[in-house]
């Protein structure tokens, strides 16, 4: 079993090998650059968890088999 | 048969600029289709202008673009355009898309109970990768063109007179496609994190036609 930290850590890890100018929008909850991204996921915040949620949910899906399905 | 299409298009933050602009290539082909096309850009995506077009102009086609929650989609300057409870039930009658986050949980289903022939949005967060050194020219943005071919995916079918269950089907269909696409070539580190975005738009695009909801 995976835990929260170790997830977090991963999503870090995947997110610091983004090219630098790389930025993400979230809706209504703004555009950030890459650093901001991984200072939002290291601080637990709203936008950081929506981040591990995305992260979590992929995960999942390799599990199930999803990929396979689409 | 010819569509009438309404489109909004707020145009005051990063987001709303790029999907404004994606936006675009769905007027010009309605246009070629010969449609008429009411486009409330920029100021013009108010309530004011939004509820006059639907009453006045009665379009088949709604296409909304802008920031959103579960009973809202808004226009310019996040102006309030239509919400549960107060004016869904103008979408009577209308197919609707929402390039909006979440209003596919609440605000379709109930748009349906009032009247909409369908809703297909998204029942969360709508998430997209940018090109940094794009952010002021989007329709050059090759990293954002991966998330906007796919949803643009429904207007083109609806426009090409497709069932609102097929629109959808081919714009997860066309997620799909891009995600195995990224996954079969030599992944780089942007595409591999663009699949989690892709899939995660994919699954929460939903359409709602006569009270069920295909996921």
């Amino acid at each position: 079993m995976v835990s929260e930290q170790e997830i977090k850590q991963l999503v870090i890890e995947r997110l610091k090998t983004l090219p630098e100018e790389v930025g993400m929008s979230i809706g209504s909850k703004g555009d950030f650059n890459k650093n901001e991204i991984i200072a939002h996921v290291e601080k637990g915040d709203d936008i950081g968890q929506k981040i591990v949620e995305v992260e979590m949910n992929f995960l999942r899906g390799l599990k199930d088999g999803m990929l396979y399905e689409t | 048969m010819k569509h009438s299409l309404l489109v909004t298009r707020p145009n005051f933050d990063l987001t709303t600029r790029y999907i404004s602009i994606w936006a675009k290539k769905i007027i010009a082909l309605a246009e070629e289709k010969g449609s008429a096309v009411f486009d409330l850009d920029k100021n013009r995506a108010n309530r004011k202008e939004f509820e006059s077009i639907i009453r006045k102009k009665e379009p088949s086609l709604v296409f909304l673009n802008g920031h959103g929650d579960y009973n809202v989609v808004a226009g310019q300057d996040n102006e309030e355009l239509i919400r549960v409870g107060e004016n869904e039930k103008l979408l009577k009658s209308k197919i609707v898309y929402a390039l909006s986050c979440r209003s596919g949980k609440i605000l379709g289903p109930s748009s349906v109970k009032s009247g909409a022939d369908a809703y297909i949005g998204y029942d969360e967060d709508f998430i997209f990768l940018y090109d940094g050194n794009k952010r002021t020219r989007p329709e050059q943005d090759k990293i954002a063109e991966m998330f906007s071919e796919p949803s643009n995916q429904v207007m083109v079918s609806l426009l090409k007179n497709h069932m609102p269950k097929e629109a959808h089907k081919n714009s997860k269909q066309s997620f799909a496609r891009r995600i195995k696409k990224l996954l079969s070539s030599q992944s780089t580190a942007l595409e591999s994190s663009a699949v989690r975005y892709l899939i995660w738009n994919m699954q929460h695009q939903v359409c709602c036609e006569r009270y069920v909801i295909i996921n």
